[in-house]
């Protein structure tokens, strides 16, 4: 277990609010062993159930990723990799009725983690929603039951962006109850 | 046009493939999705428009307000449709000269 530590915890907050939407990457390589470590920062993120009904299917090829451009609308920078984070179906289902919904969201929280651990190595990252799923599916020979939810590209960026403005904490928090709000 | 990589690589083609899974995405995807998607296609045009010579300083000046526009929508809405409304008035005024 890991002891409460202030440095660590600043460091943690700085990590959380430094990380930006990349759009705009430098045309420089990611080593594969990064990737491998940014995969491994995903598939430690929390799962319902430790199902881990995630499967992640890391693109390096630069001609697979144009195919993806190509059916991804939302997609329009000039990522070194993509990391495609699908839910697989078969596995999901054995969480019952939320199965699926749970797998969406423990995907979201592997997204953040990877996007974290890229930030950490100085990589930027953007996470996509707007693709082709039909499309991509064809690309990537990806079997009917398995979904794709996400795309995350990675590379390193041109610039870091300034942080949008973020909802204050008391629009956003309430305090034991609904609309009281926490001073 | 003889092999796949250079049909992959090719503008109309790539603009193409963007119209039809923009269609597809606009069902699903936020409102404001929908301008944001033509923007970007129209600043696809100007890119094929710019390789045959036929961008001046005019057209220029809307592409730049188009990738303006593109970057202000996920911060701010308004500001979005402010732009769109200046892309429309600098075309009309192209157009009427």
């Amino acid at each position: 277990m890991i002891e409460n530590n202030i440095s660590q915890s600043s460091f943690l907050l700085e990590l959380i609010k430094g990380r930006r939407a990349i759009r705009n990457f430098q045309k420089k390589e990611i080593s594969l062993d990064d990737m491998k470590k940014i995969l491994e920062a995903g598939i430690w993120a929390p799962s319902g159930s430790n199902l881990q009904s995630w499967e992640f299917i890391l693109i390096k090829d630069p001609q697979t990723i144009l195919k993806i451009k190509l059916v991804s609308p939302g997609l329009f920078s000039n990522p070194d990799s993509l990391v495609v984070l699908c839910v697989n179906k078969s596995k999901a289902e054995r969480g019952g009725k939320l199965g699926i919904e749970m797998a969406v969201m423990d995907l979201a929280m592997a997204a953040q983690n990877m996007m974290l651990m890229a930030y950490s190595l100085g990589i930027g990252s953007c996470p996509i929603a707007s693709f082709n799923k039909i499309a991509i599916k064809q690309i990537l020979n990806i079997p009917n039951n398995v979904d794709i939810i996400l795309i995350l590209t990675f590379g390193y960026p041109q610039t870091w962006p300034k942080a949008p403005p973020r909802k204050p904490i008391k629009e956003v928090v309430f305090y034991d109850k609904y609309g009281r709000n926490i001073e | 046009m003889t092999n796949m990589e250079e049909i992959l690589n090719n503008k109309y083609f790539q603009l193409l493939s963007f119209l039809i899974t923009s269609a597809r995405g606009c069902i699903d995807e936020p409102p404001l999705y929908g301008p944001l998607r033509l923007l970007d296609a129209a600043s696809r045009v100007i890119d094929m428009m710019e390789k045959e010579k036929m961008v001046d300083e005019k057209i220029s000046n809307i592409k730049n307000l188009i990738l303006q526009a593109i970057d202000i929508l996920m911060v701010d809405e308004n500001e979005f449709i402010k732009i769109v409304d200046e892309i429309s008035k600098e075309l009309g005024k192209y157009i009427a000269n």
